[in-house]
């Protein structure tokens, strides 16, 4: 087991975002975090990177405690996330991106910046190959002079994963890094979950296009209105009766709406 | 004595509570700062002296021309240097503060070219008025301060919850977006908002000029730090903050005089300010800071 | 010969725009992890009353002086940002604003120190002290034909050009280095960067105490050239000014602010005319940039399309020499 989140319950003013919600991820494992929209999701992310504390509860990093820490503590720990809402550093090259990326792992400081020491150039070359190393295993070796806001969707999302993936992250938070991708670059994506997996790491990842999920996860908990309805691998979720009856009757709710 | 700086305290604070009125009236429904209320205020105050030591005339005319003449300033600063900023892609939230900035030192240095440097008198046959109680004297122009202060507050605070106009401007505060999505007219409301804040700037500057028989091109910015310094102390975009956080100042600033630090006067503020963001900051009437993290 | 080309008072208007560059890049640090500082001018304040009362007073060498202003600013910097980077950017704004005030009526009523309104003078200056020292060597102006005033102002122009070149080639290497790059991703997005591991209030504070003791150091160095100093010299006016090199040449690259300040400082002395209205223009430079560049004229785009540029040059003339080298191996 390498997170485990314990009873989280989070409240913005008079509502109640999540309510006891509780699920351990295992090392190595692709564990999805899927619902409805508003159920809760990116909240709990929000919650596992400390981006803002939980109401009660607690979350629990290869036996350290997260909850109280801040995020960029949560990062050195070994944890890193993309985000929804894509967030690049939009005036910055494509290599740069991800080299802020390796920020915690790297140790240089105002002097030896600035004398350019032996040391300093050493790291800022391992950096750059290591930045590259990652720009060629997410496909984006060929735009690494480009700025970051000029890439198309789809790209913008491979280099959000690159550039988490630069932190050294045991385990890496990826929120619907799917969404607005259509099915060429879905697949891309299931390829590159699939070569991320094998540098053993453990993903937690939040999407909503069901077929991605049901293919890459090896379990899942399905969250509805903040609370936690079902927990397992992609085979008991499809046939759990509670998920149909909130998450399938929602839908077609949308559908007739 | 001490009754009689006891009056000028709550005179200067609810002047100063006037002008704080301007900046969380803007504050509370764009969430900007508008660095130029100060030099408005000022206008207002340099429009009571043109009417009535220049021109020589009444002084409801002063309050007239000084109302005309902000509320065309306020339009200009909405048209010139706040709309063109808003809803446009990859501006910070520093661009308006910044922009006002360049107003205020426009308005500043165009009243320079205007007025003059010195200090303008403002002599009104009203200004020597008081009244006599006991030991005590007290001037008419105070009284009229305080009761304009609290008509200000005591009609904005009807108007923003009673009309449909205020409730509109309330819905504006609480999201723009929202509110536009509900059919308010956000455009006509941000103008509005803007031209109510600068006229209440420019009614405080005439009442400085009568209270202190003194109007500079500088006033304005040692008034428009004031009034910063009070929203900070009693929450940005609270109406009853602005007031409460006025009269605080104004009565502590007669009270420093008093204790005979006069010298020490003007920094009073700005040691607040410093003192509440530490402490508190989201001053005395405001909402706690979300845990939003911008 | 040499003597006709020193023009003491154009070397003294280069030196001004060489103290305005400084202190445009001042503002250039703090705003490069996207913080605004209206408390500049308090800064320097700072670092141009510490350095002329501790070499007035204690007799400490000029240096020193210089120094010990900036290192002051500097930690005042760290004073004032800890509490107030914790906020949004608009109350850091306000509280700068206020520190700028303070320390400005700090500056008129602290008359035993600061002799108050009336300012201090007969500050020791730069380039006469350097002629007098000089001089105990054995060297003097008519040794190579020009007059003491002219030595003097063509010593404190070369002192203060090294000064700023120094200074740049500082702020250019950290910019390109691991700080550099956390200050940008500061700027671009706050959670983001935090999220990808950087401490945000570390370097938003090492940015606020950096921009603050640079501040410091001009605010020193001017004092030494001008020999007097009073507390309007640092008022909003200058807060407003020092911004302003920034906010229109640029905040997003170093080359912006030096460009502002050479461009905005030298704009007065060649149009006379435009010096009496030159605050009113400084307020519609600020308005018009808000609206249609609030990057300011040099910006990254620029930066980038001029590399790219260079770096087509440099691949042409490699092809070039590939293809010759084919030519001859063919």
């Amino acid at each position: 087991m390498i997170l485990e989140v314990k009873e989280i319950t989070k409240k913005f003013g008079g509502i109640q975002a999540l309510t006891d919600v509780s699920f351990r991820v295992n090392q190595g494992e692709v564990f999805g975090l899927i619902g409805p929209n508003g159920a809760g999701k990116t909240t709990m992310f929000n919650i596992i990177t400390s981006m803002f504390p939980p109401t009660t509860g607690e979350v629990v990093f290869i036996k350290k405690r997260l909850t109280g820490k801040k995020p960029y503590q949560i990062t050195k720990e070994g944890v890193c996330r993309t985000f929804q809402n894509i967030r690049l550093f939009p005036d910055m090259t494509v290599l740069e991106n991800v080299t802020v990326g390796q920020h915690c792992r790297t140790s240089s400081g105002v002097w030896s910046g600035v004398l350019k020491l032996k040391s300093q150039r050493m790291e800022e070359e391992s950096i750059k190959r290591k930045a590259r190393d990652l720009l060629r295993l997410v496909g984006l070796e060929e735009l690494e002079d480009s700025f970051a806001d000029n890439l198309a969707y789809g790209q913008q999302r491979r280099l959000e994963i690159a550039r988490a993936l630069a932190s050294d992250p045991k385990l890496l938070l990826l929120d619907e890094p799917a969404a607005g991708m259509n099915e060429k670059e879905t697949n891309d994506l299931f390829e590159l979950i699939q070569k991320i997996k094998k540098l053993n790491m453990t993903i937690l990842l939040i999407e909503h296009d069901m077929p991605l999920v049901m293919k890459v996860c090896d379990r899942m908990a399905v969250l509805n209105f903040g609370k936690k309805i079902a927990q397992g691998t992609p085979e008991e979720i499809r046939n759990n009766p509670a998920v149909i009856e909130a998450y399938l009757g929602r839908e077609e709710e949308d559908e007739l709406a | 004595m001490l009754l009689e700086q006891l009056i000028n305290g709550l005179t200067l604070g609810s002047i100063y509570a006037i002008v704080a009125l301007g900046y969380t009236l803007v504050f509370g429904v764009l969430g900007i700062i508008n660095m130029a209320h100060g030099e408005i205020f000022m206008f207002g105050a340099f429009m009571g002296v043109v009417v009535t030591h220049t021109l020589q005339l009444p002084l409801a005319l002063a309050f007239l021309v000084a109302i005309a003449v902000t509320a065309m300033l306020g339009l200009f600063l909405e048209l010139i240097a706040l709309r063109p900023l808003r809803g446009k892609k990859g501006v910070s939230h520093l661009a308006p503060l910044i922009s006002t900035i360049g107003v205020s030192i426009f308005l500043e240095n165009l009243a320079h070219h205007f007025f003059g440097a010195g200090n303008r008198p403002f002599n009104t046959s009203f200004s020597q008025l008081s009244i006599q109680i006991g030991s005590v004297t007290i001037y008419a122009v105070q009284l009229v301060i305080f009761a304009i202060a609290i008509l200000l507050m005591i009609s904005l605070s009807f108007w923003l919850s009673k009309t449909k106009a205020g409730k509109a401007l309330r819905a504006c505060a609480e999201n723009l977006e929202a509110a536009s999505l509900l059919g308010v007219n956000t455009k006509k409301m941000i103008m509005l908002t803007v031209i109510i804040a600068s006229v209440i700037g420019g009614i405080a500057g005439v009442l400085v000029g009568m209270a202190f028989n003194s109007v500079t091109p500088q006033m304005g910015l040692s008034m428009g730090l004031k009034g910063l310094a009070i929203i900070i102390l009693g929450g940005m975009g609270s109406v009853r903050g602005a007031m409460v956080g006025g009269l605080i100042l104004g009565l502590s600033e007669t009270m420093i005089v008093v204790f005979g630090e006069s010298g020490y006067r003007d920094a009073i503020a700005f040691i607040a300010i410093i003192i509440i963001l530490l402490v508190r900051p989201q001053g005395l009437f405001g909402q706690p800071v979300t845990e939003a993290r911008r | 010969m040499l003597a006709e080309l020193i023009n003491p008072y154009y070397l003294q208007v280069l030196s001004f725009i060489l103290i305005n560059i400084i202190l445009g890049i001042s503002i250039y640090i703090t705003l490069s992890t996207g913080q605004l500082s209206l408390g500049h001018a308090g800064f320097m304040g700072i670092g141009a009353y510490t350095s002329a009362i501790v070499t007035i007073n204690y007799d400490l060498p000029l240096i020193v002086g210089i120094l010990l202003g900036a290192i002051v600013a500097g930690l005042t910097g760290i004073l004032i940002g800890l509490p107030t980077l914790r906020l949004q950017g608009v109350y850091l704004a306000i509280a700068t604003l206020g520190f700028g005030e303070v320390v400005r009526v700090l500056f008129i009523n602290w008359e035993g120190m600061t002799q108050g309104a009336v300012g201090i003078s007969s500050i020791p200056h730069i380039g006469r002290e350097l002629v007098t020292g000089l001089r105990d060597t054995g060297f003097t102006a008519d040794m190579i034909g020009i007059r003491s005033n002219q030595l003097i102002s063509v010593l404190v122009f070369l002192i203060l050009l090294v000064v700023t070149i120094l200074l740049i080639s500082f702020f250019v290497r950290q910019h390109r280095s691991r700080v550099g790059r956390a200050f940008a991703a500061i700027k671009m997005d706050e959670s983001a960067a935090e999220a990808m591991g950087i401490n945000i209030t570390y370097y938003k504070v090492l940015a606020f105490a950096q921009g603050a003791l640079v501040a410091g150091f001009a605010g020193a160095l001017y004092a030494h050239i001008t020999a007097y100093i009073s507390p309007s010299d640092f008022s909003y006016h200058r807060a407003v000014e020092i911004l302003i090199f920034a906010v229109f040449g640029g905040s997003e690259v170093i080359a912006g602010p030096i460009f502002g300040a050479i461009f905005l400082t030298s704009m007065p002395e060649l149009l006379r005319d435009v010096s009496e209205y030159r605050y009113m223009i400084y307020g519609v430079i600020l308005v018009a940039m808000m609206a249609f560049r609030p990057q300011g004229l040099i910006d990254y785009n620029m930066i980038h399309k001029l590399k790219r540029l260079r770096k087509k040059k440099d691949q042409k003339t490699i092809d070039e020499k590939e293809s010759k080298r084919h030519d001859i191996g063919s």
